[in-house]
């Protein structure tokens, strides 16, 4: 384990955020399988009972709420596949947790060419 | 003995294969990234390998956290894409080279590392883009694969001077290896780049630049 944990507006995936994020990243790897991608469109709510996530955890996932499930330890690999379901574009992700409109992220942050 | 052709560094992010799989090659934004990698291409189709190695990090596709392999080798005869998400891709499936994969793992247990031995896995875009970087849209890949895992999601991960031990163990099983194949290693991976919080997107242009010069020109590891 690294010892110094604090990186500027960098939430880390240190052991206490992978234990703190464990249902909420078991509950999105279980979207790599079709049949949970089906119960999940039709009934998202129960679909995230089933893995015992909490009323925080929920509305984090329910709302798209990206910056809140890194807070609550979701890990960006596994919290993909609710964009996927979506789809939601990951950098759209990016954009949101950077507090920039989409094109400013995709200009800024990604190297994309103006006109061009 | 079997011979090491060349080693490869490359990315693997998995916009890459989207962006073929949409058929963006030649769009406005991809194009200059793709014509990049066509000199490489080219020294692969020239070099003629046999056996890819593609050493590669799995991103939540394969592993869950509930069991997470420092290192894990396939020894598989076939690995099909993973479902990431989106469904399986479209791509060819990848032939293991499966005697060449048990004997590198005779040798790292014998080198005193222990490895998961997976001889059914599926893989997801860490060994998939580079494969397509270099070798197109085959029906059928003209190489066998040799795929190793490296725990870079969870805590603790593998130290740099342990990878560096294991590839002196993956030299030494090549060149014990009695075939005569040619062998290219695909290092695969992001430098600096950040997914999470308000710096998602940073790159860091100056430290990677550091960090090739330094594995090109000092690659071997200061001693503690």
């Amino acid at each position: 384990m690294p010892e110094q944990h604090f990186i500027p507006d960098t939430p880390l995936f240190d052991r206490a955020g992978s234990i703190r994020g464990y249902k909420i990243n078991k509950m999105a790897m279980a979207l790599g399988q079709p049949q949970n991608r089906e119960a999940f469109k039709a009934d998202e709510e129960a679909y995230l009972d089933r893995f015992g996530l909490a009323p925080e955890e929920k509305a984090a996932v329910m709302s798209r709420d990206w910056h809140e499930m890194v807070r609550l330890g979701g890990n960006l690999f596994f919290i993909l596949k609710i964009a996927a379901v979506d789809p939601t574009p990951i950098t759209q992700i990016g954009a949101a947790q950077a507090s920039m409109s989409h094109d400013d992220f995709l200009y800024e942050r990604l190297g994309k060419k103006r006109n061009g | 003995m079997a011979e090491i052709i060349g080693g490869i560094g490359t990315s693997h992010v998995p916009s890459i294969g989207a962006a073929l799989d949409k058929g963006l090659r030649d769009s406005a934004d991809w194009k200059p990234f793709f014509d990049g990698y066509e000199a490489g291409k080219q020294w692969m189709v020239e070099a003629e390998p046999d056996i890819a190695v593609v050493i590669f990090n799995d991103h939540g596709n394969t592993f869950f956290l509930d069991k997470v392999p420092t290192f894990a080798v396939g020894v598989a005869e076939t690995y099909n894409p993973v479902d990431e998400g989106w469904g399986p891709r479209a791509i060819a499936p990848f032939e293991g080279a499966v005697d060449f994969s048990w004997h590198f793992v005779d040798k790292l247990v014998e080198r005193h590392f222990d490895p998961l031995v997976c001889r059914e896995i599926e893989v997801d875009h860490g060994l998939q883009v580079p494969m397509e970087l270099f070798f197109g849209r085959p029906d059928r890949w003209p190489v066998r694969v040799l795929p190793i895992w490296v725990n870079t999601i969870q805590y603790p991960i593998p130290t740099p001077q342990r990878c560096w031990d294991m590839g002196t163990v993956l030299r030494e099983a090549i060149e014990s290896w009695p075939g005569n194949e040619r062998v290219v290693i695909l290092g695969t991976g992001g430098l600096s780049h950040q997914l999470q919080g308000a710096r998602a997107g940073f790159i860091n242009q100056a430290a990677d630049r550091a960090w090739l010069d330094g594995i090109a020109a000092n690659p071997e590891p200061i001693a503690p």
